[in-house]
């Protein structure tokens, strides 16, 4: 989940950047506006960033890193009570939810869908080393969709649930993925 | 096919054009704008910003590329998922804006997508005495994993082709109906 070293400016540029998406609404932000909020000169914005896609990349991934930081589990079957705390935290800082699920599906390289899946692949395999490939696979790919922003943005939208909703209903979906392996924990 | 074309279609139907190109970040409007042959102020005024062109893009990519198999059966439901995910496989740049559409702060006011009301249509015939909250995380639980952003993640992710999503997809509805109360018809299917 640690992204890449960040210099203070590049800090500053990134934390300046969130505070104004959340301020306007809107990802659409001029770099003038953000160097400016930074207080630095717009050609430091640009030599960090060259693109705007570098901009956003680097964005969503410290916006993960820092505001929406998950408590770490020591278990996979912890993963679901971490989801349901994600849930609370995308749903109060609804715009910074947005840009960070709309970045993981740019379909671009730099982007990352699953920023926790190394992470679910130590725990599973740790307690559960029985599994065969496909299983595995299927797990990890289950559990990585659910904990991620897209979930808090789909079920807000296309069901209409409020905070308690999504975070029940992900956290459910999430026990019903590892229902099929809490009986198969290796003995240690 | 022979209906005349409005300025919004058109200019939607040069940006899928464009998209076979480039990404959607990479189509400015005046690229947009030199392709269908109209001043940058016409697209300006039918999309305003960038989120409005790419909300639209993609109601009209999930319209003309990937209409979704009607299904009343949850095992129709699968073969309608499979079907849509093999479509995205063949057209990634497409379905790629779907995902990313699906992700964004809405610029209109967004109704549920067609799959959402289709899928809760499903558990009514499938799973009809079963409580409110069930029946939300059931419904809610298979829409975002036969979503595009569920592809898209997959794909990108994780390099899984169509198949293997299919696969994984396939598992992920298995774990959520097992949750149904047995005396649902939804786990007599195969």
């Amino acid at each position: 989940m640690t992204g890449p070293e960040l210099s203070g400016t590049q800090a500053a540029i990134l934390a300046a950047y969130a505070e104004l998406i959340e301020e306007v609404g809107s990802d659409d932000v001029s770099y003038r506006v953000i160097a400016r909020r930074a207080g630095i000169a717009e050609r430091t914005v640009f030599r960090n960033y060259p693109t705007r896609v570098d901009l956003l990349l680097a964005t969503a991934a410290w916006i993960e890193a820092t505001l929406f930081a998950r408590e770490k589990s020591h278990s996979i079957f912890d993963i679901p009570l971490a989801i349901r705390d994600a849930m609370h935290r995308y749903d109060e800082r609804p715009e910074l939810a947005h840009v960070v699920a709309e970045t993981a599906m740019r379909g671009v390289s730099g982007a990352a869908p699953s920023p926790g899946r190394a992470h679910l692949e130590q725990l599973l395999d740790a307690e559960v080393p029985s599994l065969d490939a496909a299983q595995r696979r299927a797990i990890i790919a289950a559990l990585s969709h659910l904990d991620s922003a897209g979930t808090w943005v789909t079920f807000r939208r296309e069901f209409g649930l409020d905070r308690r909703d999504i975070a029940d209903a992900a956290a459910w979906a999430a026990e019903a993925v590892l229902d099929s392996i809490r009986n198969r924990v290796a003995p240690t | 096919m022979e209906e005349p074309v409005d300025t919004a279609t058109a200019i939607l139907a040069s940006a899928s054009v464009l998209l076979r190109e480039s990404m959607f970040d990479d189509i400015s409007y005046r690229a947009l704008a030199d392709e269908v042959g109209i001043s940058e102020r016409t697209i300006y005024r039918q999309y305003p910003t960038r989120a409005h062109l790419l909300a639209a893009l993609s109601n009209w990519i999930e319209q003309t590329r990937f209409p979704l198999p009607p299904f009343v059966t949850v095992s129709d439901f699968r073969a309608a998922v499979h079907e849509r995910f093999r479509a995205f496989d063949a057209l990634p740049a497409y379905a790629y804006v779907g995902a990313r559409a699906s992700a964004v702060s809405p610029t209109l006011d967004t109704e549920p997508a067609y799959i959402t009301r289709a899928i809760e249509a499903m558990l009514d015939v499938a799973a009809p005495t079963l409580n409110r909250r069930d029946r939300r995380r059931v419904a809610a639980s298979l829409r975002y994993f036969s979503s595009a952003m569920f592809w898209s993640r997959l794909r990108t992710g994780f390099d899984l082709d169509a198949d293997e999503i299919c696969d994984a997809f396939d598992r992920a509805v298995d774990t959520v109906l097992a949750r149904l109360p047995s005396s649902s018809a939804t786990r007599a299917e195969p």
